[in-house]
């Protein structure tokens, strides 16, 4: 038998009518790391491409590697097969220009924090809307993965700021499926449908919740570990008993401090922080726990020890 | 009549047109990868010649257009305008308990079909996607769906419950449905036609044994029983699904491994088998070649999938209170002779006997295996769904003018 002959495809259409593309069947993030890495996993994980902006090729090496280990984690958990895994990292790509946004109808940016110090990074990420403005097509939507920030305020100096969303992933919490939807005053219905739509592609559930400070998630969770800071300082109980109390008594997946480990000390003493500016609210001042062990740089499992102390793979020793 | 055949999966499209005056494939092929990147049509001409085209295929509307595109071009076509296209037959997975046989496909019957999405939700929303694309791009030309369920509707309810409580059925309508309908119902009738059996007399058991696998006791032309349940993973180990399991092993697991539903799908769908259990392949003529090489478990996966097959086709034995024809079909079915072999020695007790030298050399043909003195024929014979769905589609417009 011959060899097969080999044409392109376009010839063979039916029709010259331009073609919508479907809808999400790109997407972008802008900056991949620890929140970004897991958006970008997400949407890849459900068949969409993905396009990450790092500031060099070496964070790019790194956020492959970090994705890599994600999915190594679902197969050693029975989630993924190796074939899979193949799939899915040959869909996504790394870039350090905006320009290679062009063509995506949705893009993300992630990068609320400096992965070395916690900082935040309000003018950064103003800059990172307006280059986004720059090379995408009007109406792509640009979303920002907020919790404390305000995305109007975000989206302030943009030309079409009808087109800017906050979404808030809870990328701390393995498979936590749900995503805060937050419009600001001047979304328009349309994006806040879109992105409703594009939750349900990767398989998220979400609820709307308007723009506030620490939403429904942070601003509940902070409470819960600032009293918990207290009950472990009044010596009532112990990081293990409390976070037991939780886990098998309400039902949670995982305890309270637990999950600051997750989070990065460092991160929650800043969120506190803004809390308190925001409210006012003593509530919200940040436990001297917390800033005990921030100082002393225990942020939980990236320093390998906060409330609890882990071994290489993130596991807790004790 | 010129008939199209196709079977739409979650990111592909297989095709197939069929001139069925004459019984003559026109050409074949299959749309891979829908959606994502590297699509491509790969496309058998007339002629034999293979014809590849890359491009953007984002949904299977536009993969059905290039595929309609492809099939009308002058240069690699096989039709010359869309009108020769008689009917369009659909492969369409689950047809629960709505559909027990072939149907024109009406409003009503799309409604229907987008009931069963809730029991097969990765299968049905793409066969409906594929019905909805013709209707658009061919609104003239009728179409048929042939279910995967239908030949199975005949089974009794003793044979089809799960001995659960009666109101999840009445719920959730969990019982059996069975798979591999289509392929069951063409290779038990063929093999009544090669035989010289009266098919509305008779006791037959299909063996479909591919990547997936299932077993079909089948009396009188109605199936009976069938391996394959609510879902395709229940009966034989397959490539890469486990085929039965106690149930508390999967409880068992999950608290053990702390996973979840879907992980649970996962480990029991893709990395069970006899890919989970050799550690080679999920491909039998890999398991094969390593088990000759001394890897024992490839012996291991290749001794438990040959004898889950005689498990089952021994129980159908009794189910059908004996059998008149044992019929092997599908990739593994049709080519592995050592599976036939051990299978029907194992059977002899039944005064099956076979010419173990005329097996040897059957692949992929419809051979007759057993000696003329056996008291159960057995044949090979190669199964074609697509000519079933599209000698359905044939004999549903013929019906219906």
């Amino acid at each position: 038998m011959s060899e097969p002959i080999i044409e392109a495809i376009e010839r063979y259409g039916l029709s010259k009518r331009n073609r919508k593309r479907t809808l999400f069947s790109r997407i972008g993030v802008v900056g991949c790391g620890k929140e970004g890495s897991v958006i970008a996993t997400t949407a890849a994980l459900n068949g969409m491409e993905v396009v990450f902006l790092e500031l060099s090729d070496e964070a790019i090496a790194n956020a492959y590697a970090r994705i890599g280990d994600k999915l190594d984690k679902k197969i050693g958990n029975w989630g993924l097969t190796e074939n899979e895994k193949k799939a899915i990292l040959s869909r996504i790509s790394g870039t350090t220009k905006y320009e290679d946004f062009s063509g995506c109808d949705f893009v993300i940016e992630a990068i609320r924090y400096d992965d070395n110090t916690g900082e935040r990074r309000i003018l950064q990420r103003k800059d990172v809307f307006k280059q986004l403005e720059k090379v995408l097509s009007t109406n792509a939507i640009i979303a920002s993965n907020v919790s404390t920030v305000i995305v109007t305020d975000l989206a302030a100096e943009l030309e079409h700021t009808e087109r800017c969303i906050g979404l808030h992933f809870l990328s701390n919490i393995p498979d936590s499926n749900i995503i805060e939807i937050v419009p600001g005053l001047n979304t328009s219905v349309e994006t806040y449908n879109k992105v409703c739509q594009f939750a349900k592609l990767i398989n998220h559930e979400y609820v709307q919740v308007m723009e506030s400070a620490g939403l429904i998630s942070i601003r509940l969770f902070l409470i819960l570990l600032n009293e918990a800071c207290g009950i472990l300082m009044e010596g009532i109980s112990t990081v293990e008993d409390i976070d037991r109390v939780l886990t098998v008594g309400f039902g949670h997946r995982q305890g309270v401090f637990r999950t600051a480990d997750q989070m990065g000390i460092e991160k929650i003493v800043k969120l506190l922080d803004n809390l308190w500016d925001e409210y006012g609210s003593i509530k919200y001042k940040p436990s001297p726990v917390l800033l005990r062990l921030s100082r002393a740089k225990h942020y939980g499992v990236s320093r390998g020890i906060g409330f609890y102390t882990y071994d290489q793979a993130g596991n807790i020793i004790k | 009549m010129k008939i199209l055949v196709l079977n739409c999966g979650s990111s592909s499209i297989k095709y197939k047109l069929l001139d069925m005056t004459n019984n003559e494939e026109l050409s074949s092929g299959a749309v891979e990868k829908i959606g994502m990147k590297g699509s491509f049509l790969k496309h058998t001409r007339r002629d034999g010649q293979k014809v590849v085209l890359k491009g953007e295929i984002l949904e299977h509307q536009i993969g059905i257009e290039y595929i309609l595109g492809i099939l009308s071009s002058e240069k690699h076509g096989a039709i010359s305008s869309f009108e020769e296209i008689d009917g369009v037959g659909h492969r369409v997975v689950h047809g629960g308990e709505k559909f027990n046989s072939s149907m024109l496909i009406t409003d009503e019957v799309i409604q229907k079909i987008t009931e069963c999405i809730d029991i097969a939700p990765l299968h049905n929303p793409p066969n409906l996607a594929g019905i909805k694309a013709i209707a658009e791009l061919l609104p003239a030309v009728p179409q048929v769906a042939v279910f995967d369920t239908a030949f199975h509707q005949t089974i009794p309810d003793y044979a089809y419950m799960y001995g659960i409580p009666y109101s999840l059925y009445a719920k959730y309508g969990i019982r059996r449905y069975g798979f591999h309908g289509t392929s069951h119902r063409y290779v038990s009738r063929r093999a009544a036609d090669f035989l010289g059996l009266d098919y509305q007399n008779s006791r037959i058991i299909t063996a479909h044994l591919g990547n997936g696998g299932s077993i079909c006791a089948i009396k009188n032309g109605e199936s009976v029983d069938i391996s394959m349940g609510f879902t395709p993973i229940e009966g034989l180990m397959m490539g890469t699904r486990s085929g039965d399991v106690d149930l508390g092993v999967v409880t068992f697991l999950m608290e053990k491994e702390t996973i979840g539903s879907s992980s649970v799908s996962t480990l029991f769908n893709k990395h069970s088998g006899v890919l989970g259990v050799s550690g080679v392949s999920s491909d039998m003529r890999d398991i094969l070649n390593a088990k000759n090489e001394g890897n024992d478990r490839a012996r291991l996966a290749w001794e438990m999938y040959q004898y889950k097959i005689l498990k089952y086709i021994s129980s159908y034995v009794g189910v059908l209170n004996g059998v008149d024809a044992i019929v092997f079909t599908g990739g593994v079915g049709e080519n592995r002779t050592e599976i036939r072999e051990y299978v029907c020695k194992q059977l002899d007790y039944i005064g099956l006997k076979v010419d173990y030298d005329l097996n040897r050399d059957a692949r992929a043909k419809e051979v007759l295996l057993s000696t003329p003195d056996s008291k159960v024929k057995v044949c090979v014979i190669p199964t074609d769904e697509e000519f079933m769905i599209a000698s359905d589609t044939i004999e549903i417009l013929q019906s219906h003018n």
